[in-house]
């Protein structure tokens, strides 16, 4: 404002100026009274002359700064505005993020569809800066999430596990009176509780494994049809379950209990949504890699949201959230996707049933199914058949000392698993070899593998130890506890520790055998012998003859191993 | 199925063998009764445990108790299976054979001093 106030002033002075040129030029002609204004003219042409360039210059130099100050101020306003509108822009972002962002992460758990309001920002410093802060919300929240579904699921777990056993008790309770009372009127109320427990057992099964427990009981190899009948015993309604007999199948070891449990929940499913006088089917159909269990039933049906429900809990699995479960939380066909996806069956429930409810569809591939009768041998059985195995062989080639543990036998882990036992019975040879030959000329470094370092033993278990009296091999102790460590031995003799002499290139410790006499080799003969005069221990040969085929037995298998190429086999020498 | 296979105990309960009928519909049976299979009687639609009550009985009578054990059932529960069985026509049942009638203890205790008096 100053400046053009200063700048019509300079104009006006001028314009000033220039008024008494003008009369000046005009008396130029003029007579002499008239001469004093000629010299006052001259003296202002002279003045206006000196100050009108300085005023110009002035008035130039002013304009100049005057455009100048208005381009920048301009310019200024321009940036200020801009700097207002980036504000206001920010401001709401930032309600956006709060108002909208944010409580969308919270509501859905996950990141929301919609980004930035104002488009603009987008790809700007501020903008990365939000989306950082809402991808931290995301993961401080998935975080949250996960841990309180890690807690509430090992609490769960841990109480289910207690109500399961406590269920299981009872039931071996009931399961116990039934065979003591014979009342039919005992049996009758026996009968009630039954039902009740195996409710009560089923509904705490399906939540532990829900929360990543296992089913729980370990049964034989069943038939398909008393598997099915098993889940019937398990729901409520069972008398309305129609089981129709199809091809004679049995369900392996491992799955009859997901499967129970599997065709249990989708039972009481079937049962829980359809009419108290309507009965729900179910039929065995073969397949072609596999076998199928229909489930039909004559409900209510579900509608597409439920489908979609259910199908989503199904195909879940153990990523299921827990607390996404509804209230009251429905276990069902979470726990049933869980078993699914374990086991390596399928479930599908989203076709209708021709009775107009729904139809399940379990389908069980092959692997999950033995022929009938075959692997549902017990468990006792199948200790019983592998002691006659070893029997046997302890008759056949009564100079092999076979290391296997006797099943039952203080290690109730050794009886429902054998299998490691067997497998080792074929290496068995090749360790007592060397170690047959005669103590005096035992090598120097005998290949006596390591201890068993605890009681429970490592897969490939230390019976390959060869105990000092395996000169004498039809000794019935050694094979019985050869895998128990020095301490836990009772068979009379003290067998103290080998020192360690150095290290084989596989990594196993050598031990240097130790040093024999004869006499206390026969004290030991005798002593071990003594109590087991009852047993069949094969005939009894001197210990001369016994080493001296142990040492051939020895020979045969160093060349035999001399001309394989057999890395691990050598590595010992 | 073979006869013999034994089941896995405890998979199937008692009320879902006997569809949760407790009563037998008959009371005759007793632990000792004999059982024996009508064998011209087709096996079609029975449930797998009366089944197996025709294939134990097939070789000939069996009594109540033994049929249980051999099943790994509860007797009470075996009574019922077989009611039913009875009632169907597939098997036929003999009560055992009475006891024969001792003569009185105090009787011989008589005789006994009598002899002995008299000897």
């Amino acid at each position: 404002m100053r400046a053009s106030d200063v700048i019509t002033a300079d104009h006006r002075v001028p314009a000033g100026a220039c008024a008494p040129v003008c009369p000046s030029t005009k008396p130029v002609g003029c007579s002499g009274p008239i001469d004093p204004p000629v010299h006052k003219d001259l003296m202002s042409t002279h003045i206006s002359g000196t100050v009108f360039w300085p005023v110009a210059v002035v008035a130039v130099a002013l304009l100049a700064l005057w455009i100048r100050q208005a381009v920048v101020s301009a310019a200024l306003r321009r940036r200020l505005a801009q700097a207002v509108e980036d504000v206001r822009a920010r401001e709401a972002e930032l309600g956006h993020l709060v108002d909208v962002r944010l409580p969308a992460v919270e509501m859905a758990g996950r990141r929301p569809p919609q980004g930035l309001r104002d488009q603009r920002l987008a790809g700007s410093a501020y903008a990365d800066r939000l989306d950082q802060v809402v991808h931290r919300f995301v993961g401080a929240s998935e975080k949250a999430r996960v841990r309180a579904d890690h807690a509430a699921k090992s609490t769960l777990m841990a109480a289910m596990k207690s109500v399961q056993a406590l269920a299981n008790e009872q039931q071996l309770a009931i399961t116990e009176m039934q065979n003591r009372h014979h009342s039919a009127h005992v049996l009758q109320d026996l009968m009630e509780i039954d039902h009740a427990n195996s409710q009560f057992a089923r509904r705490a099964q399906a939540v532990a494994v829900l929360c990543g427990s296992w089913p729980g009981r370990q049964r034989a190899a069943s038939p398909l049809i008393d598997v099915l009948r098993g889940a019937k015993s398990r729901i409520r309604d069972y008398q309305r379950v129609e089981i129709y007999p199809g091809p004679e199948v049995d369900v392996i070891s491992r799955a009859v209990e997901p499967v129970v449990l599997t065709v249990a929940e989708l039972l009481d499913n079937a049962t829980r949504h359809s009419q108290p006088n309507t009965s729900v089917e179910v039929t065995i159909r073969p397949a072609h890699n596999g076998t199928t269990i229909v489930i039909d039933d004559a409900g209510v049906g579900m509608d597409e949201l439920e489908i979609s429900t259910a199908v989503e809990r199904l195909t879940r699995g153990q990523h299921l959230d827990i607390n996404a479960l509804g209230d009251p939380p429905q276990f069902g066909f979470a726990a049933v996707g869980v078993l699914a996806a374990r086991y390596g069956f399928t479930v599908s429930v989203d076709t209708q049933s021709p009775y107009g409810g729904v139809r399940a569809v379990i389908f069980l591939p092959k692997a999950l199914l033995v022929a009938a009768g075959q692997g549902a041998v017990p468990v006792v059985a199948r200790a019983a058949a592998h002691d006659r195995a070893v029997a046997q062989a302890r008759q056949q080639g009564g100079a092999t000392p076979m290391p296997v543990r006797t099943p039952g036998a203080a290690r109730p882990t050794a009886a429902p698993d054998p299998q490691p036992a067997q497998a080792a019975a074929p290496a068995a040879p090749a360790a007592p070899a060397p170690a047959a030959t005669p103590p005096a000329a035992a090598p120097a470094a005998g290949p006596v593998p390591l201890h068993a370092p605890a009681p429970e033993p490592a897969p490939v278990p230390a019976p390959l130890r060869p105990l000092t009296p395996v000169a004498t091999p039809a000794t019935p102790t050694a094979p019985a506890d050869a895998d128990l460590p020095a301490h836990e031995r009772d068979d009379g003799y003290e067998v103290p520790e080998t020192p360690i002499t150095g290290i084989t290139a596989g990594g196993l410790p050598k031990r240097r055998r130790r040093e024999i006499s004869e006499e206390q080799l026969a004290a030991r003969y005798a002593s071990a012998s003594g109590p087991a005069v009852g047993e069949d221990t094969g005939p009894v040969r001197t210990a001369q003859e016994t080493a001296s085929r142990m040492g051939a037995f020895a020979r045969g298998t160093r060349s035999g191993r001399a001309e394989s190429a057999d890395v691990e086999g050598t590595a010992q020498q | 199925m073979t006869p013999a296979r034994r089941r896995e105990q405890g998979l199937v309960r008692a009320y879902v063998v006997t569809d949760g009928r407790a009563h037998p519909t008959r009371n005759t049976l007793d632990i000792v009764t004999l059982v024996n299979a009508v064998t011209s009687r087709p096996l079609t639609g029975l449930s797998p445990e009366k089944r197996g009550v025709m294939e134990l009985c097939r070789g000939g009578a069996l009594s109540v108790a033994e049929v249980a054990g051999h099943l790994g059932l509860p007797i009470s529960v075996v009574k019922v299976l077989i009611s039913d069985l009875i009632d169907s026509g597939h098997i036929f049942a003999r009560a055992a054979v009475p006891k024969a009638q001792l003569p009185d203890v105090q009787l011989l205790q008589e005789v006994l001093d009598g002899l002995r008096a008299r000897l």
